[in-house]
């Protein structure tokens, strides 16, 4: 395995160029490409203007590809320190930034997130995204961090949770939710996986509670934990007989006390879990510990999620209750989701051809060039256009992960991890969106979506990673 | 480099690649595996469109329009796809010509199924719809329909009328051509040749982006199918004779059916009273309607194919004719009268005439007592051993005539009339009663009912000397070298041509010699006839006439039959004379007999009595 890893690099050729990853930017300029295609299909009007006016959507596009190529050549060329050099006032820029959006910028769709120049929009959080991953990387890299120490875990949560405030301060949950991506980066990074599971455990907890009652899933809960703690222990018969005391004792309390159903569940968990704690405590068993724990933080999630929930804006909560299916809505909340699912669901294997989209065509597909461009490559080209997409996507995540991993030092690495994190998050919550598995959440496809500011932001993004593995073989740069 | 990190980045390809997969094998569920989207996405761009053909037109035997057909549209809105800044109300409703608040109570009625189109109005004319067009008025749709026109305004229940097919109606199979909203013929001929007269539905697929806008035909317009336009049909009505005819008739309960003999076509069909058939075209359809349906004469009621009226004297002929046909009568053959026929303790009562007569005389007399002794005879003849057999082998009789029976005419809602059999004496007498107990039938009283048609049917036998086509309405259509087979079948009755001689000898001389007929004395015509005063326990007597005129090569067989008009020759003859006057000579020599016709207003009191009851009730119930 060792000896794998390490003749990863193998490159023929001298100077900056020479050691460019090739897969890494063919993927990109391929992902690129095939945006403008989609964006052609979705916004070729023939009425309005010559094949190459500069009022339709995909010329534009193509301006500002030649743009961001024009951009990342100039990265390309950049010394790599300067992007080590840079990382603290880019951050700063950045939190500048959402700031100035926060307090002067212009709400679209009820964020207050953008900033709008001579007719261009510009969303500051593409770039805080830039300068956050060198943010990270600069911080993880310094030759005192240990991820172990808390003081050191706290300062990289600082890096992260100070935009993510701002962001979510500005109304753009969808943005700041792609600052989680760094949980994947500090994985890496050798974060406790112990981190994971409360997280893990946290996601489901949320999702399910919107779904059933609290009565449903503590029971549920209850019942998985106890199975849970007696094939650990081995100790089955003692396992059944407290829970079966458990619910025994809920349902008594229920019945011969005014007291709801819930409450007594409640109060007969709690009085489990104290007696547990104390067992487990007493006998010095941890194992019996850590699923108790795990229940008196449901007992506290569920109801907290209820209440934070109905603090929610009206569009989030509706955008929630769709995705669980609670409301269903096709004309109302669903309506994007639906007609999306449509689009892609009747590309069937080979698509309907370019341009030939019905669902595309006739605007059946709202944001059809910008969030929901997916729906062109699904409907226009099929299960085989989507899966080829899908693929470069993953190619590339896999890529930059491997750059990472080959570049010797760690700034290289968290960043290109970083880069990968953020594509990764983007394309799952994005195609999650738009094949219905994910809520909807106004965030683009990276390379594909159209908009200039996304566009340039991703380029150096990506670009940064390439120059930062580029220099892994440059000799000339070691300090 | 460590170890941990190592296995941490392999961990991490599986995470990637793991939901990769996840997408991917929903894309596979979707794209590959459900064909649901497919319909989906289809159905999101494609609407069908039913194109609806222009309803045929029905002209008389000389090609005058009776009902035409114009263009017109409803206008439908879909309440979801109206602007939300509003629209300019006074405009619409300028070119809708209808009020502001009924326009918003139309638009409250479709804000409860946003995605239908429901009626705002119908009735729009060609030119407002270009208006309506122009105006743009987003979520307003027109539909194409045909609305009916009668330029001479005559014919209500004889053409019906068109209207929306009832929710009722659309539940049943045999109305699976229809969908909600579309316009079937209701009664009448539009009823009758419905399915000739609707033409066939077109039907489009357009293609419609997400704003509503059409965005070109489906598949090039290849599925689509093109409307058929309705069949134009021929009446066999003569507008002139029938407008005539109704004209006399206002004002009198009754009706008047005119047959052409040789072909059994119906020349004229007046049920009284009638209406003007434009009252159920238009908006104002609902309210005439309704103002019908609570008239106790009963407009729409179609006395000429569905009444059971006493036929009186006029069933006479047939009596003589069975009775010749069965040997009991000789057409020399003299039977007394004292004002009536005496037996038992009852007596048939009868005018004062010369007596006795035979035969013919009998028939132009119209002696009732002859035809007593007729009537027994013949179901008292030893052969059939009893009363009751007689009777039964009379009724064979009578319905070779089409009595009793549907003639299996193409007219809509035909009744049968009634004969009454053995088994109804039977069940009335528990089985006693004998030859008197069914004397009434002799002269058509008692139990007899006949409809106007068959009347007419029977005047058309006589002039025939014993045979009947079956009376039609429609001679021609539109694309079709015949009508229905049935129509060119010669009917026959059980009594042999010969027999009838007498019988129209009868009929000459009660016009032409001395009878009750003379008033539809027409010089040279040779004109046939023979009254009847049908006694009925609502009220005075009703007035009928029988006749067809010439005697030889009859052109025109007719019945007139006027409720409570008093003695046939009071009010029936006159009005069937001036009839045949006009068919036979084009022009009418003796206004003043129109006059006294026009002027003759039977005594309806019944009938008003009826409605004043009627609407108390109503209002009590309100």
């Amino acid at each position: 395995m060792i000896s794998e890893y390490n003749i990863s690099r193998n490159r023929g050729g001298n100077g900056l160029f020479g050691s460019i990853d090739i897969v890494a930017l063919g993927l990109y300029a391929l992902i690129v490409v095939i945006g403008v295609f989609c964006i052609t299909s979705a916004s070729y009007d023939p009425d309005n203007g010559g094949i190459f006016s500069l009022s339709h959507n995909y010329m534009k596009q193509i301006v500002w590809v030649v743009i961001s190529w024009v951009m990342a050549t100039v990265v390309l060329l950049l010394d790599r320190r300067l992007f080590h050099m840079f990382a603290y006032p880019a951050y700063l820029l950045g939190i500048l930034a959402l700031l100035a959006a926060l307090f002067f910028g212009r709400e679209v769709n009820g964020a207050k997130a953008w900033f709008e120049l001579g007719g261009m929009r510009i969303q500051p959080v593409e770039f805080v995204k830039i300068a956050t991953a060198l943010m990270m990387a600069r911080v993880m890299s310094d030759y005192a961090f240990n991820i172990s120490r808390i003081t050191d875990l706290l300062k990289v949560a600082g890096v992260i949770l100070l935009p993510l405030g701002i962001i979510v301060l500005q109304n753009d949950t969808g943005s700041g939710l792609v600052l989680g991506a760094f949980l994947f980066v500090l994985y890496r990074e050798g974060l406790s996986k112990y981190i994971y599971f409360p997280a893990i455990f946290t996601i489901v907890l949320f999702v399910v509670s919107f779904i059933f009652s609290p009565v449903v899933i503590f029971t549920a809960l209850l019942v998985l934990f106890t199975l849970y703690s007696a094939l650990k222990t081995g100790a089955i018969a003692g396992h059944f007989r407290f829970l079966c005391g458990m619910l025994l004792a809920a349902m008594l309390i229920a019945m011969f006390t005014p007291l709801s159903g819930y409450a007594s569940l409640m109060i007969v968990c709690g009085i489990g879990a104290v007696l547990l704690a104390a067992v487990a405590l007493k006998t010095r068993t941890m194992m019996l510990l850590w699923p108790v724990l795990m229940f008196v933080y449901a007992m506290l999630f569920v109801p907290t999620t209820d209440m934070l929930f109905s603090h929610l804006e009206e569009h989030q909560k509706n955008r929630i209750l769709t995705f669980v299916g609670l409301v269903d809505d096709p004309q109302g909340v669903g309506y994007n989701v639906n007609q999306s699912q449509i689009a892609i669901g009747s590309g069937g294997m080979w698509g309907k051809g370019f341009m030939e989209g019905t669902q595309i065509k006739y605007d059946f597909v709202p944001e059809k060039h910008t969030d929901f461009i997916f729906c062109i490559v699904g409907e226009e080209w099929g299960f085989f256009g989507a899966f080829i997409v899908l693929s470069l996507y993953i190619a590339l995540i896999l890529r930059l992960m491997r750059m990472g991993e080959r570049i010797k030092e760690p700034f290289g690495r968290v960043y290109c991890y970083s880069v990968a994190a953020i594509l990764l998050l983007h394309v799952l919550v994005n195609i999650g969106m738009t094949i219905g598995i994910m809520p909807v959440m106004g965030i683009p496809l990276p390379l594909m979506s159209y908009g200039g500011s996304s566009l340039v932001a991703f380029t150096l993004l990506i670009m940064i990673a390439i120059r930062l593995d580029a220099s892994t073989s440059d000799n000339d740069i070691y300090f | 480099m460590n170890d941990s990190g190592y296995v941490r980045y392999r961990i991490l390809r599986v995470v990637v690649l793991g939901i990769g997969f996840v997408i991917l094998a929903r894309l596979f569920a979707m794209q590959i595996v459900d064909d649901d989207y497919e319909e989906r996405a289809t159905s999101n761009m494609l609407r069908t469109e039913i194109e609806y053909p222009m309803r045929g037109e029905v002209l008389d035997r000389n090609g005058e329009y009776l009902v035409k057909s114009r263009v017109c549209y409803d206008v439908m809105v879909v309440y979801g796809e109206l602007p939300e800044e509003g629209f300019d109300t006074l405009r619409l409703t300028t070119i809708l010509d209808m009020s502001k608040e009924g326009l918003m109570k139309r638009l409250k009625e479709a804000s409860r199924s946003p995605r239908a189109a429901t009626l705002v109005v119908g009735y729009l004319s060609q030119d407002s719809k270009l208006l309506l067009d122009e105006g743009g008025f987003s979520g307003f749709h027109t539909r194409f329909r045909t609305a009916r026109e009668y330029p001479r305004k005559i014919g209500g229940n004889l053409l019906g009328y068109v209207s929306e097919i009832t929710s009722r109606q659309l539940e049943k199979s045999e109305y699976d051509y229809y969908v909600a909203g579309d316009y079937i013929g209701t009664q009448g001929v539009e009823s009758a040749y419905e399915t000739l007269l609707r033409g066939e539905k077109g039907v489009s697929y357009r293609i419609y982006d997400t704003h509503g806008a059409v965005k070109g035909a489906y598949n090039d317009g290849a599925d689509d199918v093109q409307p058929v336009k309705g069949a134009q049909l021929t009446s066999t009505i003569d507008a002139r004779l029938q407008e005539f005819a109704e004209h006399m008739m206002e004002g009198k309960i009754g009706a008047v059916v005119a047959i052409e003999p040789a072909t059994g076509e119906i020349l004229a069909m007046v049920s009284s009273p009638s209406y003007n058939p434009d009252l159920m075209v238009g908006r104002a359809r609902s309210a005439n309607y309704a103002t019908m349906l609570h008239d106790q004469r009963q407009p729409q009621f179609n006395r000429a194919v569905k009444s059971r009226y006493p036929p009186g004297s006029t069933f006479k002929l047939v009596q003589g004719l069975i009775g010749l046909q069965e040997g009991t009568l000789r057409p020399g053959d003299r039977y007394p009268c004292n004002n009536g026929y005496s037996y038992g303790s009852r007596k048939m009562g009868c005018h004062q005439h010369a007596s006795p007569l035979d035969l013919r005389d009998a028939v132009a007399q119209s002696c009732n007592a002859y035809f007593c002794y007729v009537f027994k005879d013949m179901i008292t003849n030893a052969k059939y051993g009893n009363v009751k057999e007689g009777v039964r082998v009379w009724n064979e009789y009578v319905y070779s005539f089409g009595f009793g029976r549907k003639l299996g005419t193409d007219l809509y809602g035909e009744g049968t009339g009634y004969v009454p059999t053995p088994e109804y004496y039977d069940r009335g007498y528990n089985g006693r009663w004998n030859w008197g107990t069914v004397l009434s039938c002799s002269i058509g009283q008692g139990e007899m009912g006949c409809t106007p048609l068959q009347m007419a049917n029977l005047a058309a036998i006589v002039a025939n000397r014993g045979y009947y086509y079956v009376p039609h309405l429609i001679k021609k259509i539109e694309g079709r070298d015949s009508i229905d087979a049935r129509f060119y079948e010669r009917h026959y009755t059980m009594v042999d041509s010969v027999h009838f001689v007498p019988i129209v000898e009868g009929m000459w001389r009660s016009v032409n010699v001395s009878g009750t007929s003379r008033q539809a004395y027409l010089e040279g015509l040779d004109v046939c006839g023979k009254t009847g005063t049908a006694q009925n326990p609502l009220g005075a007597d009703h007035s009928t006439f029988l006749s067809f005129a010439p005697k030889d090569n009859p052109q025109i067989a007719i019945s007139v039959y006027v409720e409570h008009g008093g003695f046939g020759s009071a009010i029936a003859v006159p009005i069937a004379s001036l009839i045949e006057e006009l068919y036979l000579t084009d022009t009418i020599c003796r206004p003043e007999m129109l006059e006294r016709v026009l002027n003759f207003k039977p005594n309806y009191a019944r009938y008003d009595k009826l409605q004043r009851e009627y609407d108390a009730e109503r209002k009590r119930n309100n």
